[in-house]
């Protein structure tokens, strides 16, 4: 081998793929016992190439190293949170989380009540409703096949006018039935106190006959009247009896 | 890994109550600021279901077999919150501060342990979550008209904008800008159509921020997202039985979705549907539901109240007023609503002679935030 290789082995680049290159080997004696020239050269030329592999390999290493390195620089490894801080955040959250679940019991709150009320309303309404139906079916049920729509004020008045139109018919014939007796009693006891009647007995300055029937009717009509009550008028309507009578007995005055 | 050691050590900081869960989101919040917004203002109700979830799968971390479908569908549903695979050593890393902080006989070999437990429980997330990656993490749905029925419950036509699988009586969970980072499960009350529409049934619960939100602020126009479908079948395929429905409430909307599977996919079987509410008025579908049994001769509803007189509807609990009608010993039976209502009939069904494996019931709880960890969002 040449001085050339050891040389430039001591180089502080290393082995390079020139150097490879450049080193010849010496010939040996004519007895020829060195190498074959065509198999050192091939050995040779794989040496420069693998070399040649090696060193682009270790150039993207080299870049990549670069690369990474300037991406660790950039990162800043997170520290553990202090225990401190972990406390006043976890205060805080607390803090958050009690708010919204106040938050959300009002809302249930209110919104259980709004819809508790809302049923209420509803079912009273729904009540109320029913109530009026009922009644109006009930009505109408009453009145039968009178009035399609029947109205309960309207209903009454026909019921009450039926009562007094009875009620006034009993009256007019129990009045009829009064006056007629009272009147034949009347004229009873005119006859009779007529027929007694001597002329010559009468006071000197003639009365008047109207005087004259007043003061008979001023004395006779306690009995008339009894017997005709009690014969002709309905217990019930006693009262109401007195009050004609003497309305007659006044008008006839 | 020690598993033992590892649920004494769990044990010690679930028996702090709400302390570790706080602890654990102060932590993942101040080391990763970015996940804040990933959760809703209120984090009561979300650290109730971390510890949960947790507890969960400690429960079952010695049966992979069990453990591995829970973890996988809890990765997949995760997408809908934005979780990335980048989020997840964040979590692991608080997690484990966390089990420290309460436990005074902590050592490197349990936080060994935990941080391979951990490793192991991500990677099978984000994996169940990259296979997913295909369909999106979240579907926005158009709402195309929004009826306000009777005081508190509202029915929504909502429109995916690409398309949403899903099978009939499965659940939907749903967000809307106007109560952001609040998903809550429903069951849209129709079979898959070709047109895509969802028909929802929103109640307004008193306090409820969703579903109030769904009733009385969202409107026509507006944008929700819907989650992955989930949840279980409530028809069983290989039965062509004639059907006994009965809804309590809102449980109408999965049961008129198995009405819509029967007319569109059969087989053809006769259907009685028995829909029980308190008063008349609360009846909020009864339009659809007697157009439904015009159309269909195979359809028959009744109606039940219970706390109204002078209804002329049939009187009663709703689960009465179907044995009133029976008997139904032939039939396949559906039932969903309110848990006292699910309770009563299906007692009074089996009493009646009705076999237990032809009785599917679901219960709809007032709030669904999230499935359970076999990913059942009713019960």
């Amino acid at each position: 081998m040449t001085s050339e290789m050891s040389g430039s082995g001591q180089d502080d680049r290393g082995l390079t793929p020139a150097d490879l290159q450049n080193v010849r080997f010496t010939r040996a004696t004519m007895m020829h016992p060195g190498y074959v020239d065509s198999e050192v050269d091939r050995v040779l030329s794989r040496v420069a190439e693998e070399l040649g592999r090696l060193y682009a390999e270790k150039a993207a290493l080299r870049d990549q190293v670069r690369s990474l390195q300037a991406q660790v620089d950039g990162i800043v490894i997170p520290v553990p949170p202090s225990e401190q801080a972990v406390r006043i955040l976890s205060a805080a959250q607390q803090t958050a989380d009690t708010y919204v679940a106040e938050a959300e019991e009002f809302s249930r709150q209110m919104t259980s009540d709004a819809r508790a009320e809302y049923e209420e309303q509803v079912r009273r309404a729904r009540e109320n409703a029913g109530a009026i139906l009922q009644a109006a079916q009930e009505a109408a049920a009453n009145i039968g096949g009178l009035a399609p729509v029947p109205a309960e004020p309207r209903h009454r008045s026909v019921e009450e006018l039926e009562e007094q139109v009875a009620y006034l018919k009993a009256f007019g014939q129990a009045c009829r039935v009064q006056l007629r007796s009272y009147l034949e009693a009347l004229l009873g006891d005119v006859e009779s106190e007529w027929g007694r009647a001597d002329p010559g007995a009468l006071p000197p300055g003639v009365r008047p006959p109207a005087q004259r029937v007043r003061g008979v009717l001023e004395s006779a009509p306690s009995t008339t009247f009894e017997s005709n009550t009690v014969a002709d008028t309905p217990p019930d309507d006693t009262a109401e009896d007195g009050r004609p009578v003497r309305a007659v007995s006044g008008r006839s005055s | 890994m020690d598993i033992p050691a590892m649920r004494a050590n769990f044990g010690k900081a679930a028996a702090t109550g709400d302390e570790a869960p706080l602890y654990f989101y102060s932590h993942l919040f101040l080391s990763h600021p970015e996940t804040r917004q990933m959760f809703p203002v209120s984090m009561a109700h979300q650290r109730d279901r971390l510890f949960a979830a947790l507890g969960d799968v400690m429960a079952r971390v010695d049966d992979l077999d069990a453990l591995v479908p829970i973890l996988q569908q809890l990765g997949r549903d995760h997408r809908k919150f934005g979780t990335l695979a980048a989020h997840y050593p964040a979590v692991g890393a608080s997690l484990l501060a966390t089990l420290e902080h309460f436990d005074d006989e902590w050592t490197p070999e349990l936080a060994k342990s935990w941080s391979e437990a951990y490793d192991v429980v991500a990677s099978v997330m984000i994996q169940a979550a990259d296979d997913a990656a295909e369909e999106p993490a979240w579907w926005e749905a158009d709402v195309l008209s929004h009826e306000r029925r009777t005081i508190d419950v509202a029915v929504l036509q909502v429109r995916p904008r690409t398309r949403y699988e899903y099978l009939p009586g499965q659940s939907v969970s749903l967000e809307t800008d106007r109560r952001p980072r609040l998903w809550r499960y429903y069951s849209p009350a129709n079979a898959p159509r070709p047109d895509g529409l969802l028909e929802i049934h929103v109640k307004a619960r008193d306090g409820g921020p969703v579903s109030t939100a769904l009733v009385r602020r969202v409107g026509v126009g507006d944008v929700l997202r819907l989650g992955p479908p989930m949840g279980h079948l409530t028809l069983k395929e290989d039965s062509d039985r004639d059907l006994l429905l009965v809804a309590g409430g809102m449980g109408l909307a999965p049961l008129k979705a198995v009405i819509d599977q029967v007319d569109r996919n059969g087989p053809p079987r006769r259907v009685d549907l028995f829909v029980g509410f308190r008063t008349e008025d609360q009846i909020y579908d009864r339009a659809d539901l007697r157009r439904l049994e015009q159309e269909h001769p195979w359809l028959t509803v009744t109606y039940a109240v219970s706390e109204d007189k002078l209804s002329s509807l049939e009187q009663g609990e709703v689960g009465d007023v179907v044995l009133r009608h029976g008997p139904w010993l032939s039939r396949e039976v559906c039932v969903a609503g309110p848990a006292p209502m699910v309770e009563d009939t299906v007692s009074r069904l089996r009493q009646h002679g009705i076999p237990e494996q032809r009785i599917s019931s679901e219960v709809f709880a007032p709030s669904r935030p999230g499935p359970s960890v076999d990913g059942e969002v009713t019960e």
